[in-house]
C-alpha cells in the first residue's frame, strides 16, 4: 500500500529533540530504530535539531546520514510553530518521504503543525512501530478497537510512541551540517507564541518514555503510599505513574496520569498497585508488554489483563517486595 | 472581540465500542461532550465574563447529525450562539479541520475571531491534530495543550506541561489554543441554564465538502485484552516473577 519515494526508496527525516543542549533519549532511540529499519545504500536517513548543543551532544547517534543543525541561540526553546516552519522547509528541500517524531510532549504538539504545513498524512499512536510497517494500526475507542490507517499523501509523518530499544552501534556517526534559518525566519521576527521559561518540577524520566512504570491508584491510600512506589521505581530504574483517581485526589501531578484522559504509555513492564483496572485506565496501556497487578480485591478487573498478580494489601506487599528486590538488584 | 470554541461529541466511555462489518458500531453508545472540550468552553466563557463584549460562538462539525447535545451544553455553560456544521463525510482530522476553518470563515466574513479555543484531543481517536491544523488553515498562531491561560492588555501568558516541568509561553491575539486538563474546573449547569440554552440561537450551516482525507481508517477489529494472570502466593514469589520480566529485556538500559 505504501508508496516509497519516487523510485521505491524512502528518505527519512528524524526530528531530534534537545533539552538544555542534550538530545532527548526518546529521539536517540528513534533515530536508531530508523537506522535499523532503513535499507543501506537505498534509503536515506537524516535528522534535524534546533538550538545550541553541548559539545559531543550528537555522539550518541550512530549510523550513516546527515544531521541538519540550526544552532541559533534563539532556537534553544522553540515553539511547535517555529519548528514546523523550519522542518517543512527542510523536508521540501531534501525531498523527504517519511518524517519520524518521538511522541514526547513537544513531539505531540509539533506533529500536527507540521502535517498542516507540509500537507502530509499524520499517523500517530500506531502500535508496533508505524514507520516499520506498510500499514499502521492504532487503538481507538479506549483501546477496545484496532484500526488500520492508510496514508493518502505522498509524505508521511509518524508520531511514534516508545519502542523497545534496538542495539545499533558501529563506527559510523552521522555528519552534522549547519542548517541556515535565514531564509525561513527573519532576524528580528517576534515569535508568537514565544517560550519564555521552563520550570523543572520533576527529574524522573517521563512515563511516556519509560521502559518500566510503577503506577498507583486510589488503593495507595494517599501521597505517602506513593513513597513506596518511588522506592520500587528507583530500584527497578523505572518511573512512577498514576490512575486518574490518584491524580484527582491531588496525590500526583496530572503529567503522571495514565489512561484515556492522560498519557498512553508503552513500557516493557507495568506494575499497577491499588488500581482497579477501569476501561479508561486500560486505554493508556495498549502497548504495555508485561503487566503486573497488586490489588486487595481478587475480582478486580485489572487481574483480567495482567500477566502476573498478587492479591493483598499494597501496604503489606510493597515493603516486602522492595526488601527482596533490594537484596538482589544492584542499586540504580 | 469574538471568541470561537470548537467542540465535538464522543462515545461515553462507560461501555466498550464494538465492531460491526469492519467499522466501529456506534449505534448503541450514548454520547457526551468530549471531556477536553469542557475545559475549552469554560475558558472561553470565563474570558467573556472578564471582558464584556466578547461573545462566544460554539462550533461542531458532524456527518451524523450528532453534536446538538454538545452544542446545547456549551450554550448552557454560557456560550452565546452555536453553529452546527453538516458534512457528507468526515474521515480524518484534516477534513474536520478544513470544515471548521470554512465554517468559522463563513460565520465571521469580515474579521476572524481573535481567539479560538479547542480541547486537547477527542477521547475517541486521540489524534490531537484538529486544533493545530485549524490554526494553520486560519493563519493564526497556535499553542497546544495549555494548562494556564492569563490575559491582560492583549498579552497572553500561557503554561503547559513538558517532560518533567512547566513551560511558560507569551503569545498575542489572534490565537488558537487547545485546552489540557488542569486549565480550569468546568462549571456544572442546572435546569435554569439548560432552559436558557434552548432560547439561544443554534444555526445549521452547510459548507462546501472538504478535500479528500489524508488518512483513511479501515479494517477495524475488536481487541481482546484478556490475559491469563499467574498469581503469586507471596511477595517473594512476585519478586522472582518481576526479576524474570526485567532481566528478560536485553534492550532496556536502566
Ligand atoms: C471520561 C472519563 C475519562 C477517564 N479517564 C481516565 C484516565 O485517563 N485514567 C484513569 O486512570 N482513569 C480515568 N477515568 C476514571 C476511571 O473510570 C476510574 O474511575 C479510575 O481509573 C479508577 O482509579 P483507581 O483504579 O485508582 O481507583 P478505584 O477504581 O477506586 O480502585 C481502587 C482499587 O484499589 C484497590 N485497593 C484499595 N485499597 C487497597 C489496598 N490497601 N491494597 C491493595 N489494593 C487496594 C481496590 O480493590 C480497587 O481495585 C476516566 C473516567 C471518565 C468518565
Amino acid at each position: 500500500m505504501q508508496e516509497r519515494g519516487g523510485n521505491g526508496m524512502a528518505a527519512y527525516l528524524v526530528f531530534l529533540e534537545q533539552r538544555d543542549g542534550i538530545l532527548a533519549e526518546a529521539s536517540v532511540n528513534l533515530w536508531h530504530r530508523v537506522q535499523h529499519h532503513a535499507v543501506p545504500g537505498a534509503d536515506r536517513v537524516s535528522g534535524f535539531v534546533a538550538g545550541p548543543l553541548r559539545p559531543g551532544a550528537l555522539e550518541p547517534l550512530f549510523g550513516a546520514g546527515v544531521v541538519h543543525h540550526a544552532a541559533e541561540e534563539r532556537l534553544a526553546r522553540s515553539s511547535e510553530t517555529t519548528l514546523s516552519r523550519l522542518l517543512a522547509a527542510l523536508a521540501a528541500r531534501e525531498a523527504i518521504t517519511d518524517i519520524v517524531i518521538a511522541s514526547t510532549s513537544a513531539g505531540k504538539r509539533l506533529a500536527p503543525c507540521l502535517a498542516q504545513a507540509t500537507g502530509a498524512s499524520l499517523l500517530s499512536g500506531c502500535v508496533a512501530g508505524g514507520f516499520q510497517e506498510p500499514v499502521c494500526r492504532r487503538p481507538i475507542h479506549c483501546g477496545s478497537i484496532l484500526v488500520a490507517c492508510v496514508p493518502e499523501a505522498p509524505v508521511r509523518i509518524y508520531l511514534q510512541d516508545r519502542l523497545p530499544q534496538v542495539l545499533f552501534t558501529g563506527t559510523e556517526h552521522p555528519r552534522s551540517v549547519a542548517f541556515d534559518i535565514v531564509p525561513h525566519l527573519d532576524a528580528d521576527e517576534k515569535m508568537n507564541p514565544a517560550v519564555r521559561s521552563i520550570t523543572e518540577i520533576s527529574r524522573q524520566r517521563d512515563i511516556s518514555e519509560a521502559g518500566i512504570i510503577v503506577a498507583g491508584g486510589r488503593g495507595m491510600g494517599g501521597p505517602e503510599g506513593f513513597l513506596l512506589l518511588e522506592k520500587l521505581a528507583a530500584l527497578l530504574g523505572g518511573s512512577v505513574g498514576a490512575s486518574r483517581s490518584a491524580v484527582d485526589e491531588g496525590w500526583r501531578p496530572h503529567g503522571d496520569q495514565i489512561g484515556q484522559t492522560g498519557k498512553s504509555v508503552s513500557p516493557d513492564l507495568y506494575i499497577a498497585a491499588g488500581i482497579s483496572g477501569a476501561l479508561q485506565h486500560l486505554a493508556g496501556l495498549s502497548a504495555a508488554r508485561t503487566i503486573v497487578a497488586i490489588n486487595a480485591d481478587p475480582d478486580a478487573p485489572v487481574f483480567g489483563v495482567a500477566d502476573y498478580g498478587i492479591v493483598g494489601d499494597v501496604l503489606a506487599v510493597l515493603p516486602r517486595l522492595i526488601d527482596v528486590l533490594g537484596d538482589v538488584l544492584p542499586k540504580k | 472581540m469574538n471568541i470561537a470554541v470548537c467542540i465535538c461529541e464522543v462515545p461515553d466511555p462507560v461501555l466498550p465500542v464494538t465492531v460491526t462489518d469492519g467499522t466501529p458500531d456506534l449505534s448503541r453508545v450514548s454520547r457526551i461532550m468530549n471531556p477536553y472540550d469542557e475545559y475549552a468552553v469554560e475558558e472561553a466563557v470565563r474570558l467573556k465574563e472578564r471582558f464584556p463584549g466578547s461573545p462566544v460562538t460554539a462550533f461542531t462539525v458532524t456527518s451524523s447529525g450528532s453534536g446538538r447535545e454538545a452544542l446545547l451544553k456549551a450554550l448552557a455553560m454560557g456560550a452565546d450562539r452555536a453553529v452546527e456544521v453538516l458534512s457528507a463525510s468526515l474521515a480524518d482530522s484534516f477534513q474536520i479541520a478544513s470544515m471548521l476553518s470554512a465554517a468559522i470563515r463563513t460565520t465571521f466574513p469580515d474579521a476572524l475571531p481573535q481567539l479560538v479555543c479547542c480541547g486537547r484531543e477527542s477521547s475517541d481517536y486521540r489524534s490531537a491534530a484538529v486544533p493545530a491544523m485549524l490554526a494553520g488553515m486560519l493563519g493564526m498562531a497556535y499553542a497546544g495543550a495549555v494548562t494556564a491561560f492569563r490575559a491582560s492588555d492583549g498579552v497572553l501568558e500561557l503554561e503547559r506541561e513538558t517532560e518533567g516541568g512547566v513551560e511558560c509561553l507569551e503569545a498575542c491575539y489572534p490565537l488558537v489554543f487547545s485546552a489540557e486538563k488542569g486549565l480550569n474546573t468546568p462549571r456544572k449547569t442546572g435546569i435554569r441554564q439548560v432552559m436558557e440554552a434552548r432560547r439561544k440561537p443554534l444555526e445549521t450551516l452547510h459548507v462546501a465538502p472538504p478535500p479528500g482525507p489524508l488518512v483513511r481508517f479501515c479494517s477495524a477489529e475488536p481487541v481482546t485484552r484478556k490475559r491469563v494472570c499467574r498469581f503469586a502466593a507471596s511477595p517473594e514469589e512476585l519478586a522472582g516473577l518481576l526479576l524474570r520480566a526485567v532481566q528478560g529485556d536485553a534492550g532496556e538500559g536502566g
